[in-house]
């Protein structure tokens, strides 16, 4: 069974937000919409994109990008009333389907990864006139739960996610997690890995190179 | 028991007879609607704030649930609050009027069908408050074409659902049982049911918060069975405060000794809650780590406020209701609001608590306006304060929400015969 999953190598991130970016135009993400936001991975004490710990041995500063992390075991979807966000049994991915979902935001409270989901608590506004992105990206709708979708309308047909599209870094893979010879599988046989909160039991799909 | 199964208590609250002659005074018009000019305001005191809320409810679906102060890092608020806290309350009533029928026990001296509509009132409010915190209440009809039966969400709804349809029939029961039209085995049997159903709402909406491995303050067996015990301590408070009050004027008349029976047993529910709280705490805060946090948090962080007035707020009730020189009716009925003030302080502590603490708290997101209230400054000021505090509109509909309940319980005041009427 094809299972997608995303490997990111946070040695090699650099911290551009350009993934961020990506997604936002690619889907065409309303205002303060992010479904993929970059951390700086330093202790939480200090703000983003700063220097954490204490100087000047024990500085602690990298980055480490997330959004859905499309979970294996997902607490969302059990939850969710009435079935608006399903695992797709094709690919294993997250989905989420606006025009069923009712506003309830059970999933946003059950995702241990706090923020991943985004509620449009607005009539979608835009910063440009004009629709940007993919045309198959599916529209916004106003009172609804939405998040990464792994660009399901391109990996769909082959083509890789928005984010890893553009990285700068080429940090993101994509690819098959149940396939031993894909190129994901590879890397995570070769490099050390972690994935977020592995204790609350959700079996995320994305790892992260260490 | 037995003589509870016999003809002549039939109808009767209670086994005890020893009022009946008292009470037969006050059911001589129990059968009439009630005339009472005081009542006429407060129903439409409580229309007008329902309306108003109702206006705020349809700015808030058509402008935007911006408006509220609800964000994707504390996405639940004053409703959920709210719901929490009204399902608690209902229980009282349905518990109270239901114990002594299905265990066959004396009872609270001709209160039942008041409580029990005490208890209908509260279920609207609690259902209400979910409806408003719908981002889509017109795809409300999807929860019975496409349910996820998996979802605990779902169980609520079907567990409050017969809820109030219990709450009714049983109530229906009551009354036609004082008429002689339905048996006392069949009340009986409608009050177990009632019963083991008003348990169940309480467990179901814990397991809403407790099954979810995202929040360390709500992953916890203890919260069904600490639920169930909460609803006890502000149900049988609401019970006992509107019973003082409606014998204040002079709607029904309940002997004393009933009233202090009611006071021991809040009493005794009281320390049950504070025992459970003290069992949580310590087993969270004992390991260290993330438990200890949030005992942090309760005792001397952003919601310490609510703590303490939770604790003391309860310690005072339990005095006061287990003290005999203490149990006059001023007293009991400040003990009554202090415990159901206590309860949603609880509430409160348990739902924003719930969000206070973020799970990737040792990395720094970027924030703005769509992830978090307070968003201007760092995620480390957002989470200094309370995340979250409600904004104007958000406190009038849930004031609006409420008011239906009171105009419920008002008309049901005014048109049911709700008065104790055995003769």
């Amino acid at each position: 069974m094809t299972r997608y999953g995303m490997v990111i190598d946070t040695k090699k991130c650099i911290g551009c937000h350009v993934c961020a970016m990506a997604c936002k135009t690619e889907n065409n993400l309303p205002n303060d919409v992010w479904w993929n936001r970059i951390f700086t991975d330093n202790g939480g004490e200090m703000g983003f994109d700063m220097v954490g710990g204490s100087y000047p041995d024990n500085l602690q500063f990298g980055y480490i990008p997330v959004a859905c992390q499309h979970c294996e075991n997902p607490a969302c979807v059990k939850v969710c009333p009435v079935g608006a966000t399903y695992k797709d049994p094709e690919t294993g991915v997250v989905r989420q389907d606006y025009d069923k979902c009712i506003g309830c935001r059970m999933c946003m409270s059950a995702c241990p990864y706090n923020g991943v989901r985004s509620f449009n608590w607005e009539e979608p506004v835009f910063h440009m006139d004009y629709a940007m992105g993919s045309k198959d990206a599916p529209e916004h709708q106003q009172h609804v739960v939405e998040k990464c979708t792994f660009c399901y309308h391109r990996t769909s047909q082959g083509i890789e996610p928005a984010c890893m599209h553009l990285c700068v870094g080429r940090a993101r893979f994509w690819g098959d997690l149940d396939d031993p010879t894909s190129e994901v599988s590879r890397l995570l046989a070769e490099r050390s890995h972690k994935r977020l909160l592995e204790d609350r039991g959700t079996e995320p799909s994305t790892y992260y190179l260490v | 028991m037995s003589e509870y199964m016999q003809g002549g208590a039939l109808a009767s609250d209670d086994l005890d007879f020893s009022a009946s002659s008292d009470r037969g005074r006050a059911s001589e018009h129990a059968s009439t609607a009630v005339k009472s000019p005081a009542l006429n305001v407060a129903i439409g005191v409580s229309a007008v704030v329902m309306v108003v809320g109702l206006v705020l409810w349809f700015m808030q679906l058509s402008g935007g649930m911006v408006q509220t102060a609800m964000r994707n890092l504390d996405s639940w608020g004053l409703y959920i609050t709210g719901f929490m806290f009204f399902v608690g309350l209902s229980a009282g009533g349905l518990i109270i009027s239901s114990v002594p029928k299905a265990l066959g026990i004396r009872g609270f001296g001709g209160i039942s069908k008041v409580a029990v509509f005490s208890s209908i009132a509260c279920t609207v409010v609690a259902i209400g408050l979910v409806v408003v915190d719908m981002g889509q209440p017109f795809r409300v009809w999807e929860l019975f074409v496409y349910s996820n039966l998996g979802s605990p969400l779902m169980w609520d709804i079907i567990v409050l659902s017969t809820y109030l349809i219990l709450s009714c029939v049983y109530l229906w029961a009551q009354i036609q049982a004082e008429r002689g039209k339905v048996s006392a085995v069949a009340l009986r049997v409608i009050s177990v049911i009632a019963l083991v159903t008003a348990v169940l709402v309480h467990s179901v909406t814990a397991w809403i918060f407790s099954l979810q491995q995202g929040h360390e303050m709500w992953h916890t067996a203890l919260l069904a069975p600490w639920f169930v015990s909460s609803a006890l301590v502000c149900g049988t408070a609401l019970v006992m405060a509107v019973v003082i009050g409606l014998r204040r004027a002079g709607y029904l008349n309940v002997e004393q000794d009933n009233i202090v029976r009611l006071a021991k047993l809040l009493g005794a529910f009281v320390l049950v809650d504070l025992y459970f709280f003290g069992c949580d705490l310590l087993t969270e805060g004992f390991p260290g780590g993330a438990g200890a946090e949030v005992v942090a948090m309760l005792t001397q962080g952003p919601l310490a406020p609510y703590f303490w007035f939770e604790i003391i707020g309860c310690v005072a009730c339990a005095v006061i209701c287990l003290t005999p020189a203490l149990r006059r009716n001023g007293l009991l009925v400040t003990a009554s609001l202090l415990a159901i003030a206590g309860i949603f302080c609880k509430r409160v502590q348990l739902l924003v608590g719930g969000f206070q603490i973020t799970n990737l708290a040792d990395m720094a997101p970027a924030v703005n306006s769509m992830s978090i209230t307070y968003a201007d400054g760092t995620l480390a000021d957002a989470y200094a304060n309370l995340v979250y505090w409600p904004t104007p509109l958000e406190a009038g509909v849930t004031l609006g929400v409420v008011a239906l309940g009171f105009l419920v319980f008002f008309l049901g005041l005014k048109f049911l015969p709700l008065r104790p009427s055995e003769k």
